[in-house]
């Protein structure tokens, strides 16, 4: 059952997502390697290699979730590297659907640390050879690594999510970004479902709260589709929905890449005049979707698994960029 | 002080104080909090631009919080162009590199935090005892502080945040799998656990430390795991002291090392102030059935796991019997081997046992089997904070004050002093 052949893949779960994992493993058709790790009573992680990993082309699975683990996590995923790098193993890949300390990425007062790049820093410094990752938050986190980085993008799902669902409203659809950032990403979807889009400016004072908000763009009678790649406590996107609302908007749809969720988030939304949240499963959200009835999931896990297996067998992985696999 | 700030972690408040207090020096001023989405996020508000900085933070509690905390703090001083930046740690994390592989079923050690009624400090099989007692006394022997009273007032610790470790991953393909008891695969290889020692010095030089300060290293070998000075401070003096000054007639005391490789430490204390040791040594081993493993793959599994067990052995060697026992230990965690050891020298004939170690972390259900065994006096350090161990364990646990000797090694690395006649001198 368990027979391998020679530099075969191995699959390596950590503990933050395993549904992912599975999803991944099941896409693959290989099962999870028998590689874990636990902690100690004094809360120490430790990682078990209940398996041969030399000179294996290995690939660790690890998300950056969790309000009182998520260092768990991080220093989860530094020991399992190091694990696999002192068992010899040939390439050791890890998949961060969402990276962790991604926002901290620029020194943006005096004496704030650029943690994003800590985190690339560490993660080098433990042995990993090639990283996957999905919508950086600033793709610039690339440039923090000296070793490959393959940002892949939730963009081909999310397009593919919203002509399946607003096939027939398809001309009264417009896509706005919450903020000033995300006119990029949201002009590109825009450009490729070829309806207008919005934007919304806003003035903020403290991180993660929200003043000020001025539209531009016509919204009337309009479904917004409003883009964005992280929805944390949701205050931003609660607040969009209420400004194009009261722009005339027909309803206010929200698709994200990395659903967050922290804080009150899912009671802002409860509470909130949004439609729709979908957002993929780059973070554990199954008891979310429970607790929200406005919140849906795009599958992301065929993007991952046909990168790994496309940075396996050596092909390029760009075809991901703008596809997504069957 | 020319150029010296000291910052706190959130892991030790009050020995950072105590720390800045011996120094006469005011405390530099760092936030340390989190995100919503559970990242952690530091400030520092003074300014390190070319001073030399201190951050103290113990490895203990939440140990992977309190690591990444101090990683983004020694980078953010980096950032932010201190000349220097020195991570103070008491107790080094991941000092403790275990070798056995968790297995629920299996020895090693416990992940998940229970909370028992009865203890047995039993090693299996029974420990040899050079005194044949009836079953009965055994507990008694084993604990004559703990009256029933002490029983029902036993408390639970409480984790300050509901985090509950994981103790195993949620995959069940990945951990659940049938191991024998040499820790071996029904495919034959051997599942081992992975030491994280390297790994944990790298990290904390890829932020940016220049120097660590550390105290009572657990292997000495890990200061060559750094490419930078490493400050191994010894509580020894402080441990030599408290048996002089507060154990009568120390000198008929002995000193009694709980495991093989504590025994460099105990007998240095031994010689120091000259009484006689006790060793005592354990052993794991696979005990083999007396049938052959069948061929068979579907039996393979529970052959295996039937045939083979683990065995520990203790014994002691040396004479206790009517005396009182000091014994050393660098760190006590779950307390499964002081307890042990407590027990076997009562069992001995042992009239009193001192526990003396220097890093009292005290995890899982540590506290309430320390309560229940025959330990009469454990003397621990403040290098990880002692305060809920205190409420727990009262009289019997007394703590000493490390803080002088960090302030001093501080003082004189600032200074460009030497810092090893704190290695042997009194403090």
């Amino acid at each position: 059952m368990h027979g391998r052949l020679p530099n075969s893949i191995k699959l390596i779960a950590g503990n933050s997502h395993p549904e992912l994992c599975d999803a991944i493993a099941a896409r693959l058709g290989i099962p999870l390697a028998r590689v874990g790790a636990f902690q100690y009573t004094n809360q120490e992680t430790a990682v078990t290699i209940g398996e041969s990993v030399r000179d294996e082309d290995v690939y660790i699975i690890q998300t950056g979730t969790g309000y009182d683990n998520l260092n768990d996590f991080v220093m989860e995923l530094l020991v399992i590297i190091n694990g696999c790098r002192i068992a010899s193993a040939r390439r050791i890949t890890v998949v961060i659907p969402t990276f962790p300390y991604a926002r901290q990425d620029r020194k943006d007062k005096s004496r704030a640390p650029i943690t994003a790049k800590l985190m690339a820093n560490l993660l080098q410094c433990a042995g990993c050879d090639h990283v996957i990752t999905l919508d950086l938050h600033a793709s610039q986190i690339q440039g923090f690594f000296r070793v490959p980085v393959d940002n892949l993008y939730a963009e081909p799902s999310v397009l593919r999510y919203i002509t399946d669902t607003f096939r027939n409203e398809i001309n009264e659809l417009i896509i706005v970004s919450p903020d000033a950032g995300g006119a990029k990403r949201v002009a590109a979807i825009a450009d490729k479902l070829d309806v207008p889009f919005a934007l919304i400016h806003k003035e903020r004072q403290k991180a993660n709260e929200v003043s000020r908000m001025v539209l531009v763009g016509d919204v009337t009678d309009k479904i917004c589709v409003l883009v964005d790649d992280i929805a944390d406590t949701c205050g931003t996107l609660c607040k969009a929905a209420d400004v194009l609302l009261s722009n005339g908007a027909q309803k206010v749809v929200c698709v994200v890449s990395h659903g967050i969720f922290s804080g009150n988030a899912i009671t802002n939304l409860n509470n909130s005049k949004l439609d729709k949240v979908v957002c993929t499963n780059s973070l554990p959200i199954k008891d979310k979707l429970e607790q929200c009835s406005k919140l849906e999931m795009i599958d992301i896990s065929p993007t991952l698994a046909e990168a790994i297996r496309r940075l396996h067998n050596g092909e390029s992985v760009s075809y991901l960029f703008n596809h997504v696999p069957e | 002080m020319r150029d010296l700030i000291v910052l706190g972690g959130s892991t030790h408040p009050n020995l950072t104080r105590s720390i800045c207090r011996n120094l006469t020096l005011q405390q530099g001023e760092a936030e340390s909090r989190k995100f919503a989405n559970g990242e952690t996020s530091i400030e520092i508000k003074d300014s390190v631009r070319e001073k030399d900085v201190f951050i103290v933070q113990s490895g203990c509690g939440h140990v992977n919080d309190a690591f990444i905390e101090l990683l983004i703090m020694i980078s953010a001083c980096k950032t932010a162009s201190a000349k220097r930046v020195t991570a103070v740690l008491p107790l080094f994390p991941y000092s403790r590199q275990p070798d056995v592989p968790h297995q629920a079923s299996h020895t090693g050690a416990p992940s998940i935090i229970t909370k028992k009624d009865h203890y047995t400090f039993e090693s299996a099989p029974g420990t040899p005892k050079p005194l044949s007692k009836k079953e009965g006394d055994r507990f008694q022997l084993g604990a004559q502080n703990n009256t029933s009273g002490i029983f029902s007032a036993v408390k639970q610790p409480l984790p300050i945040r509901s985090y509950s470790p994981k103790s195993i991953v949620t995959n069940a393909a990945s951990t659940n799998f049938q191991v024998d008891a040499s820790g071996k695969t029904e495919s034959g290889y051997k599942q081992w656990v992975s030491p994280n020692g390297t790994l944990i010095a790298n990290l904390l030089q890829t932020a940016g430390a220049d120097r660590m300060i550390t105290m009572d290293l657990h292997d000495p070998q890990f200061q060559g795991f750094f490419n930078v000075p490493v400050d191994n401070l010894y509580s020894r003096p402080l441990l030599q002291h408290y048996i002089v000054d507060y154990i009568p007639n120390y000198r008929d005391c002995v000193v009694v090392s709980p495991d093989s490789g504590g025994a460099k430490r105990a007998t240095a204390v031994a010689d120091a102030i000259g009484c006689s040791f006790a060793l005592i040594h354990k052993e794991r081993r696979a005990k083999i059935g007396k049938n052959p493993p069948s061929t068979t793959s579907s039996n393979m599994q529970s052959s295996l796991s039937q045939q083979t067990t683990m065995v520990a052995t203790t014994m002691l060697v040396g004479d206790v019997k009517d005396k009182v026992c000091v014994l050393i230990d660098d760190l006590v965690d779950t307390s499964y081997t002081i307890t042990r050891a407590a027990k076997l020298l009562k069992d001995s004939g042992a009239k009193y046992v001192y526990a003396l170690v220097t890093h009292g972390v005290f995890s899982g259900d540590a506290l309430n089997r320390i309560n229940k065994s025959a330990i009469d006096k454990v003397i621990t350090t403040n290098s990880v904070p002692q305060g809920e161990h205190v409420a727990i364990l009262g009289d019997k646990l007394e703590v000493l004050d490390v803080s002088r000797i960090f302030a001093e090694a501080i003082r004189r690395i600032n200074n460009g002093e030497s810092v090893s006649m704190l290695f042997d001198h009194g403090w």
